[in-house]
């Protein structure tokens, strides 16, 4: 395992800076630690021999263009992972600027499981901090792309924080191709009052892509993430959502569509870390061919913690004998005046309702379409901002 | 219309019709009545082409094609209907979408040009009006949280903008009240027509009070027993079907 970190943490050709510091510190526990292997319980069923098998390059690769999309919206192209800053165009409540160390502060991880995470902050070059204030009147997207000839390790890193009151819709799309490793970690905190819509999109390609998003939630604010993954060669979500003060509300609605040659991990928390505090949230997985899903979701309500209200709900198609689900959803509760359910489903399409539907003139693969589109759709038609919530359910119906 | 001859079909190796004879002509009505198990929703399913209804024997014709070759969407396409007993609800597939999908589907089949979902959506809630069903089904998804009577009612809205040659309606008015049960009395008379006929499979005559059937049959044991006019339906309502079950004992 020593031998993985030496490749993607190679001794740094990083220029001495003001995170220097952090990033010898974070290489020490990463060399400690090591990568995580199937004895690691996050990662028992996402093993990374891929990542062992290839070899990254630090040549720059050609550069890829931005998504078009079908709808009005600021976008910051991160072409291969890197942001070019003086070509961005932002409106006045939004501001870019490089992160300092006072982002950094508190900034701090654990074992093995940890792993990608320590290797960006020991790797990251860029360090980004989005911060929006008042109304956003468009959606506001955060692309990174890559190109097919792209094959190296990035570490992008970003913080993004809504002012109190603020109101924003933030689409992060990955797309592309290339044999290389895209291995970002992103901290969002939503400001008093203030509102997300955060959607995921990310599709295709031979990329592996690792994420790790921490969301902190603080009094009255809303958070919601939408996503919509269909699939990559290797993809790893670490998506943890954190309840820190009354009022707050998480919300996660996710669909993932794989097939063939693809591994899609999503790892997602929400801890109620204190009263007064909602969450729900439901997944939805469909694996054909040899694909490979596996969804963790994990409810957390801490100690004196009373009146938080919980729902997590997964449920599972397999679709094709080879495929495979492992989908869990965990509970841990510490206080007694909550409401907390769950459940959790893995089937096939339903032989009635395919019958119901040939019956009625449908030939038999749109109406395998149909129905799975049906099953896939449902989390993403809670997204309240309709041309984004188009666009993805006609990505989804494509991708069908 | 439809031609059957010696019908007879396993379910798990297990023959649950017995030589099935019925003939029915274009723009006839024809009732299906008989107890419990005797091969009625078999039979519906046999016409559509339900998977696992296997025929062992005999032959089911329908407009000159032989049915058993045939899928089901095709046989949709070729014009035939089936109002299911059950209708399945089918969570998050839109009711309007659904069913412009399927009529589309049938017209591609038979070389026609598509509907605009202008004309569609017109055509359909004409139809929704018609049998007092609230605009607001044709966004939710199909069935899904509908009330038994809507289901049922929802059949025949289907029926209607599908327009069928043939159409098998398994026993829609159960689980109907008087009210529903006239509404879908009104929407199949609606759509009588000289080149459109019905099967109506059915338990008891409180239905055929408000159709006008060309022949009532019996089905017992997996076979027609009994064929006759509309009075034959009244005299199974007072009598039960005991006395007929007798009678081909004797036989």
């Amino acid at each position: 395992m020593s031998e993985l970190a030496e490749r993607l943490a190679p001794e740094s050709a990083l220029a001495a800076d003001d995170f220097s510091d952090l990033r010898e510190a974070a290489q020490r526990a990463l060399m400690q630690h090591g990568f995580p292997d199937l004895k690691t319980e996050a990662w028992k069923y996402t093993p990374i021999r891929l990542l062992e098998k290839r070899e990254f390059q630090t040549e720059a690769a050609s550069s890829s263009a931005a998504p078009e999309l079908p709808f009005d919206a600021y976008v910051l192209h991160f072409d291969n992972g890197i942001l070019d800053a003086a070509a961005v165009e932002l409106p006045a409540g939004v501001k870019l600027e490089a992160a300092t160390r006072e982002d950094f502060e508190g900034v701090e991880y654990g074992g093995r499981e940890d792993a990608f995470a320590w290797l960006n902050l020991a790797r990251f070059g860029q360090a980004w901090k989005l911060r929006i204030e008042g109304e956003l009147d468009k959606p506001l997207v955060l692309a990174t792309t890559t190109a097919d000839d792209f094959a190296a390790a990035v570490h992008p890193r970003l913080f993004i924080e809504l002012a109190d009151n603020a109101r924003a819709t933030l689409v992060e799309l990955h797309a592309g191709g290339g044999e290389g490793m895209v291995n970002a970690v992103n901290d969002i905190r939503v400001g008093q009052g203030a509102a997300l819509n955060h959607v995921m999109r990310r599709s295709g390609g031979d990329t592996v892509r690792v994420s790790r998003t921490g969301v902190a939630v603080v009094r009255d604010a809303e958070y919601r993430s939408f996503v919509l993954d269909t699939g990559a060669r290797l993809g790893r979500q670490d998506l943890n959502v954190f309840l820190k003060e009354a009022g707050a509300l998480g919300e996660i609605d996710g669909t993932v569509v794989l097939d063939s040659k693809q591994h899609v991990d999503y790892h997602t928390s929400i801890d109620h870390c204190t009263g007064h505090t909602n969450s729900r949230e439901a997944f939805r997985l469909l694996a054909d061919g040899t694909g490979v899903g596996v969804f963790n979701g994990r409810i957390h309500i801490h100690e004196d913690s009373d009146d938080s209200h919980s729902d997590l709900n997964t449920a599972s198609l397999l679709l094709g004998e080879m495929a495979r689900i492992n989908a869990k959803p965990e509970l841990e509760i510490y206080s007694e005046d909550v409401t907390a359910s769950h459940g959790a489903t893995i089937g096939q399409l339903d032989d009635d309702a395919l019958f119901y539907l040939r019956s009625r003139g449908l030939p038999t693969e749109d109406a395998n379409t149909l129905l799975k589109y049906g099953f896939a759709a449902e989390p993403l038609e809670g997204l309240a901002e309709a041309p984004v919530r188009d666009w993805l359910l006609a990505e989804l119906q494509g991708q069908l | 219309m439809l031609k059957i001859k010696n019908l007879h079909v396993s379910i798990d190796d297990k023959e649950i019709l017995k030589g099935l004879d019925l003939e029915i002509g274009s723009g006839e009505l024809h009732a299906i009545m008989g107890p419990n198990g005797s091969g009625k929703s078999t039979l519906g399913y046999v016409l559509a082409g339900r998977e696992g209804y296997e025929i062992t024997e005999g032959s089911i014709e329908f407009e000159g094609k032989d049915l058993a070759d045939m899928e089901p969407e095709e046989r949709a396409a070729a014009g035939l209907f089936l109002a299911f007993q059950y209708p399945v609800e089918i969570p998050g597939v839109n009711n309007a979408y659904f069913l412009r999908s399927a009529l589309n589907a049938q017209k591609k089949a038979r070389g026609e040009e598509e509907v605009d979902s202008m004309t569609f959506l017109k055509t359909v809630r004409e139809s929704l009006k018609q049998l007092k069903m609230d605009d607001t089904l044709l966004k939710r998804a199909v069935n899904e949280g509908f009330s038994g009577g809507e289901k049922k009612r929802n059949e025949i809205v289907q029926m209607a903008i599908l327009q069928p040659k043939l159409a098998v309606l398994d026993e829609t008015d159960s689980g109907l009240d008087i009210d529903a049960l006239k509404l879908v009395a009104e929407g199949i008379n609606r759509l009588r027509d000289p080149e459109r006929s019905f099967m109506v499979i059915t338990h008891y005559q409180r239905l055929l009070e408000h159709l006008t059937p060309d022949y009532v049959h019996v089905l017992s044991g997996g076979r027609i027993i009994e064929s006759g006019g509309k009075e034959l339906a009244e005299r199974l309502e007072k009598e039960g079907y005991s006395y007929l079950q007798a009678e081909a004992a004797e036989a």
